[in-house]
């Protein structure tokens, strides 16, 4: 189990560095620079280029990388060219919008999919079942924000219970208030995620009682449903855990397109923002931040695994 | 995960076609009560600035937010785009047009508590001045000197006259700052205005507090907070759910769902917006004078400026609210036939042209334009692009054959008289006669002459006006004394009162 968590450490951190080098050098393919946004469109090619010099644009790339990488390694993920902030507490701010959103999705997602997965596996072969997958293929297959247009204009524009779009500006101060705000756009991503997940478990419980344990505690007089639910479902949590790491990036690209549809003042609309006005260092760091979770999360769960999956552990 | 990402301007028209169809009904608007002095007016807009420092950013956003607001500069604009005294109570302008004297207002104080005095007045101009970094640098490129005879008045003396001195004054160029102030004008701000800055929290709102220190009269709420909604939908929802008083620039195809709520008023505002179609006159097809009459004829101005659903049709570079306009509708006039035989006799009857467009104006002026084009056998290809590719492909490249920017900025003729701009249009005698008035120190004679050279400028169909926009804003029945026009570049909040 060590050397396993040795190897696989490793190979996060060799993640994290490709990672960074690729950021870096797609982020410098996109035409325009922070200069010319700052000086705008009254200004000679001279004051833009002084401008330039300013900010350090005019450097080679690979001092321009190595200061970034220098800074990680201390603990800084730099400033942001245009308002002098620090990046990390914008981040910081940011992710009190990003983070409730992708929890709340999380377990909007979990409490469709899972249920009603083994539900739908366990009626297979019944209208009724065949109706709830039919459901949750069609869901599936909406896009996010199309999904959240639909919401919007159902619970706030005709209802009027929820409101459309934004986010209290006292932010979690009144933590009812903020919840609300959020409430929608979760709802938008957990339940396409949800039904994306709904058939990933209908499919392993499928699998699972297939499976000879299952099979055996059925032998052995339990009816197929309950030797299912106390024998199959454990094994499709496993299965639901490693189906998690990729939930998450769908959720972070969820995220970025309901925060634009419900202005949400979260970490996927700063991205967009600050990859239009080619606010470079402060998008290079907050993608490795993005990156940098996906694979931590792919890591812990591929650890969990390892402990709990008795195969695993006997071919390690 | 493409699957998932969706055509926003696609899902703006399906949300606006389901709000429209099912639109509940609601209450019309209550009777207004009193005044509330120290109420908080919520502002939805769409551009949020990048950061705040005035001085050295670009940007309409900045000057919306901040201008009369927050900082203040000797004289300032009317909505009108007339010149009006600001910190200064009076001025004059010497016979020669050299020299102009300022006399400040009483007990002008800036945000810190300090007097201001006009040794600020010279240190914030002379910063301009001398440092190319400075937004608005070129502006003042003319003045000679700036002096402070005494604590209340201001002398600059030019070069050489320039009729466009006073009113680069009441930009970014003419702000008063605190002499030697440590502020960090990038995220803070300390100006003499009727409001102080609140709070900015980045991607969301910006708030400002009623001055009480003001040294005129007080602004009429408490608080303003400045919401800023980038999706014209979500805006228009923010209207709907009770969280906004006022929203700006209302796309003019959903104003139709607020107007039916019976919760806002609608003003339409006039404005210095010119939606330019702008031809790289350096280069062919389009160096060809030809060419670019018979793309004018080929726009149905009239239907294009129904499709934007605001605004008026423009024909030359100047709009109605700057110094020079005049009506230039015989110029160019509808008419595809004779585009065709244009084209013809530049054997062009076959033509491809590329129009890269910012992807912020979305897609209704590249659909008509593409539809126009093709009746005159021109086919037009769209390349939709960001802001910052377009600052550098097409304005500083000049890497293009058409482009379409809404070019918001008053008085700005002088890019026609510019060979260096975008434009790439060259023309001594339109630059001959703008060199002449800027130095004709009668206003109305140096008017006559901008008028002449734009009518060149439009002879030589050195770009199309699509249209001069209107901004339409919607308010709730409380808000008195919101502005109405020029308010993408100016939104004077001072004299705005909210009664619940």
């Amino acid at each position: 189990m060590i050397r396993y968590t040795l190897v696989r450490g490793a190979l996060l951190i060799a993640g994290l560095l490709v990672a960074s080098a690729v950021i870096f050098l797609a982020l410098r393919v996109f035409p325009g620079d922070v200069a010319q946004l700052i000086a705008g469109s009254k200004a000679t090619p001279a004051q833009v280029d002084a401008l330039r010099e300013a900010l350090g644009l005019n450097r080679p790339l690979p001092v321009q990388y190595a200061e970034w990488i220098g800074g990680l390694f201390h603990g800084d993920l730099g400033t942001s060219q245009l308002s002098g902030a620090s990046v990390a507490e914008e981040i910081a701010l940011k992710a009190q919008v990003t983070v409730p959103l992708m929890a709340l999705s999380l377990i909007i997602a979990l409490l469709i999919g899972v249920p009603l997965g083994i539900l739908t596996a366990l009626l297979r072969g019944r209208r009724s079942g065949t109706l709830v997958n039919v459901a949750a293929q069609a869901i599936a297959a909406v896009p996010v924000i199309w999904a959240g247009m639909m919401l919007v204009v159902v619970f706030a524009i005709w209802l009027g219970w929820l409101p459309a779009q934004g986010f209290p500006r006292n932010g979690w101060a009144d933590p009812g208030r903020a919840l609300q705000a959020l409430l929608l756009p979760a709802l938008t991503i957990g339940v396409v995620e949800g039904a994306m997940l709904l058939r990933f478990v209908r499919s392993a419980t499928l699998q699972a009682s297939g499976e000879d344990f299952v099979r055996t505690a059925a032998a052995k007089g339990l009816t197929r449903a309950r030797a299912l639910i106390l024998h199959g479902v454990p094994a499709v949590g496993l299965s639901v855990l490693t189906v998690l790491g990729v939930q998450i990036a769908g959720l972070i690209v969820g995220s970025v397109v309901i925060e634009q549809l419900f202005t949400l003042p979260g970490i996927g609309r700063m991205v967009v923002a600050d990859v239009g006005t080619r606010d470079l260092v402060k998008v290079q760091s907050e993608l490795l931040v993005l990156t940098g979770s996906v694979l931590v999360v792919g890591f812990l769960v591929d650890l969990v695994h390892h402990l709990i999956d008795p195969r695993q552990r006997e071919s390690a | 995960m493409t699957r998932r990402s969706a055509s926003l301007a696609l899902i703006t028209g399906l949300a606006a076609a389901l709000a429209l169809s099912g639109c509940a009904g609601s209450a019309s608007p209550e009777p207004t009560g009193t005044v509330d002095p120290d109420a908080t007016l919520t502002v939805g807009l769409v551009l949020e600035p990048t950061n705040l420092d005035i001085r050295h950013t670009s940007g309409a956003a900045l000057e919306q937010l901040l201008i009369d607001n927050v900082y203040e500069g000797l004289v300032t604009r009317t909505q009108g785009n007339e010149i009006t005294e600001r910190l200064a109570s009076s001025y004059t302008v010497s016979d020669d047009g050299l020299t102009y004297t300022f006399t400040l207002n009483d007990g002008i104080v800036f945000h810190s508590g300090t007097p201001l005095t006009s040794a600020d007045v010279v240190a914030s101009l002379q910063a301009v001045r001398d440092d190319e970094s400075m937004q608005g640098h070129s502006e003042l490129a003319g003045v000679a000197s700036i002096a402070a005879p005494d604590a209340s008045t201001v002398v600059i003396t030019l070069t050489a006259p320039d009729q466009n001195f006073l009113f680069s004054l009441t930009g970014p160029a003419g702000l008063v700052f605190q002499n030697g102030d440590t502020t960090d004008l990038k995220a803070a701000a300390n100006g003499t205005g009727p409001f102080t800055l609140g709070t900015w929290r980045k991607g969301s709102s910006i708030s400002l507090n009623r001055n009480d220190a003001y040294w005129g009269e007080k602004a009429g709420v408490g608080e303003v907070v400045l919401d800023y909604i980038p999706d014209f939908t979500a805006g228009v929802n923010a209207a709907l759910d009770g969280s906004l008083d006022v929203l700006t620039a209302v796309d003019p195809n959903l104003a139709p769902q607020l107007e039916k709520s019976g919760d806002f008023v609608l003003t339409e505002g006039r404005t210095t917006d010119k939606g330019t179609l702008a031809f790289n006159n350096a280069k062919a097809p389009l160096d060809d004078v030809r060419v670019r009459e018979a793309l004018r004829r080929a726009i149905d101005h009239d239907a294009l400026v129904a499709a934007v659903g605001a605004g008026q049709t423009m024909y030359g570079p100047i709009p109605e609210l700057d110094p020079g306009y005049e009506d230039l509708s015989d110029i160019a006039p509808y008419d595809p036939e004779r585009a065709k035989e244009l084209l013809k006799e530049a054997g062009h009857e076959d033509l491809t042209l590329t129009l890269t467009i910012p992807s912020f104006y979305g897609t209704t002026v590249p659909q008509v334009l593409v539809s126009d084009f093709s009746k005159v056998g021109v086919t037009l290809k769209v390349n939709s692009v960001e802001f910052a590719t377009w600052l550098e492909d097409v304005y500083s490249n000049k890497d293009y054959d058409l482009s379409f920017v809404l070019h918001v900025e008053p008085r700005d003729f002088v890019n026609f008289a510019n060979p260096d701009y975008y434009f790439g249009y060259d023309n001594p005698e339109v630059q001959s006669l703008y060199a002449q008035a800027k130095a004709e120190t009668d206003e109305k004679k140096s008017a006559e002459l901008l008028a002449q050279a734009a009518r060149l400028v439009s002879e030589d169909h050195a770009a199309d006006w699509l249209y001069n926009g209107a901004t339409i804003t919607a308010l709730v029945p409380g808000v008195q004394g919101f502005p109405e026009d020029s308010i993408n570049s100016r939104i004077d909040l001072r004299g705005v009162t909210l009664s619940k």
